[in-house]
């Protein structure tokens, strides 16, 4: 295999797959997308699908209501049914520090232009009937806040790109990335040589290991994440359902199975994507405590993914290092899914008109360079 | 119907209980123990469920707890598999709504 590419992303993940595709909507020839398993066989689909608004940055906040805007008529833009679901978000707190952070987190999202509120346990209860309300201080809700299937999204996207002329090359895994001087030459894979002067590091929970390629250290770090889901049964929860007190979040898919997931502050960082027995046990019990109408349902699948964590939870956009072609989508933490859409129009900007918009400059690698990180706290 | 004897198998008949059950308000005997869906069977009904999708009648299928095409509310509780799920006397069987609505349960 010999092929000259104009420039080469690697990853067919959520973030690859929309970059390819806004790449070559704006004209970009000869594309390339490097896999090393299949289109959204990593973090992507593994990840639990919410579309979120609710955060505590300015940037994650700005990226996934303007993502949101393109959700809402994706399926048209890509010609795909892909699930898209405005169910809104219901957040939980069980505290009085946790309802301080929710006022200042509305106050900051309300800023920047979305529709969200505080609102009581009872008017939780009106939400979602079945909810477990003991104990609840406050709640924030966003009703046009969502879910989407993330398969669907990802193939929505590459299907798009690959009529537009971007090539994908599954089932190939990068060896090295063959430089001369500070300029990108040619990316090595199992099945040959590609020649080309950009790389695109979208490779999710594998992306220090591309950027140590070019001995680069990014601070980004694989974690696993565990989810599981149940059989179906008539629809009972519209939102997804957050709570941080208990570090879990679960929703229900339109076909009808319950997911959930956990976040567990005391896991290593690992490569590991093996399920758990303790998760089941932890996070059944945690969410039989805010739904008991789920007692007797059955679960039927566990898997588990990878977030790739920066330190304050924001992703790392743009070149790094001494190599101004070496662009990195990395480092979403765990909402990759739902800023992608935004993104990858703010970098194709820049990749092709050479236009750093604000936003790519407060994400650039360089603010790890202050001691004062601004560090989004919204995370599960 | 029911096979009482066969040349092979055992089936122990006489050791058996009987007990009663409901199914959609009816009562019926079945066996102690035996697979719900088999006395259902027994009685004559073959109909267990309908598909979610196309509303089509479901009768047993797999008959090892996989599939879903059995799955009742029994004692109140959607998404039994009746196929598996042993008889007891009382039993409240009834055809579950689509996927299964589900009843309240107290904290």
């Amino acid at each position: 295999m010999k092929i000259n590419a104009s420039c080469v992303i690697i990853g067919a993940g959520i973030n690859g797959c929309t970059l390819a595709y806004e790449l070559a909507l704006n004209g970009m020839k000869d594309i390339v997308v490097v896999e090393k398993n299949f289109i959204a066989s990593g973090a992507t689909g593994r990840c639990g699908g919410g579309i979120r608004q609710q955060w505590s940055t300015p940037m994650n906040i700005k990226f996934a209501v303007e993502s949101v805007h393109i959700f809402e008529k994706l399926d048209e833009m890509l010609n795909y049914k892909t699930e898209y679901f405005q169910g809104g978000y219901l957040i939980l707190a069980y505290t009085d520090e946790e309802v301080n952070q929710f006022e200042k987190n509305v106050r900051l999202q309300k800023s920047l232009g979305l529709e969200v509120d505080i609102i009581s346990a009872e008017q939780a209860k009106k939400i979602v009937p079945r909810l477990n309300v003991d104990g609840v201080k406050a709640a924030t809700y966003c009703a046009t806040d969502g879910h989407a299937n993330p398969f669907y999204v990802t193939q929505a996207y590459a299907q798009k790109a690959k009529e537009l002329g971007v090539k994908f090359l599954l089932d190939t895994e990068v060896h090295s990335i063959v430089t001369e001087g500070n300029n990108i030459k040619s990316v090595t894979t199992n099945k040959g040589n590609i020649n080309t002067d950009t790389v695109i590091n979208a490779s999710g929970g594998y992306a220090h290991l591309i950027a140590k390629m070019l001995n680069i250290d990014i601070p980004v770090k694989p974690y696993r994440h565990e989810i599981l889901v149940t059989e179906p049964v008539n629809r009972i929860i519209d939102p997804m359902i957050i709570s941080f007190y208990h570090s879990i979040y679960f929703r229900q898919e339109l076909n009808g199975g319950i997911l959930m997931g956990q976040g567990d502050p005391n896991e290593p960082s690992s490569f590991n994507v093996e399920g758990s027995f303790p998760f089941v046990q932890e996070v059944t019990s945690k969410v039989l405590k805010l739904m008991p109408c789920l007692k007797n349902v059955a679960m039927v699948r566990q898997w588990a993914g990878l977030y790739s964590v920066t330190p304050d939870a924001q992703p790392i956009l743009g070149p790094v290092g001494d190599f101004e072609k070496f662009i990195q989508v990395v480092g979403f933490s765990g909402h990759g899914f739902m800023l992608a859409p935004r993104v990858a129009q703010h970098l194709s900007n820049y990749i092709i008109n050479g236009n750093t918009s604000y936003e790519m400059k407060e994400l650039s690698i360089k603010r790890f360079e202050n001691a004062q990180l601004n560090v989004d706290v919204n995370v599960v | 119907m029911r096979f009482l004897d066969h040349p092979i198998l055992d089936f122990n008949s006489k050791d058996k209980k009987l007990v009663s059950f409901t199914f959609e308000g009816k009562t019926f005997n079945g066996y102690e123990g035996e697979p719900i869906a088999a006395a259902l069977h027994d009685n004559g009904i073959k109909k267990l469920r309908i598909s979610p999708k196309l509303k089509r009648n479901r009768g047993l299928f797999c008959a090892i707890g996989k599939c879903s095409s059995c799955l009742m509310k029994v004692d109140g509780i959607p998404n039994i598999r009746t196929c598996t799920e042993p008889l007891k006397q009382g039993m409240k069987v009834e055809y579950q709504n689509i996927k299964g609505d589900l009843p309240e349960v107290m904290s």
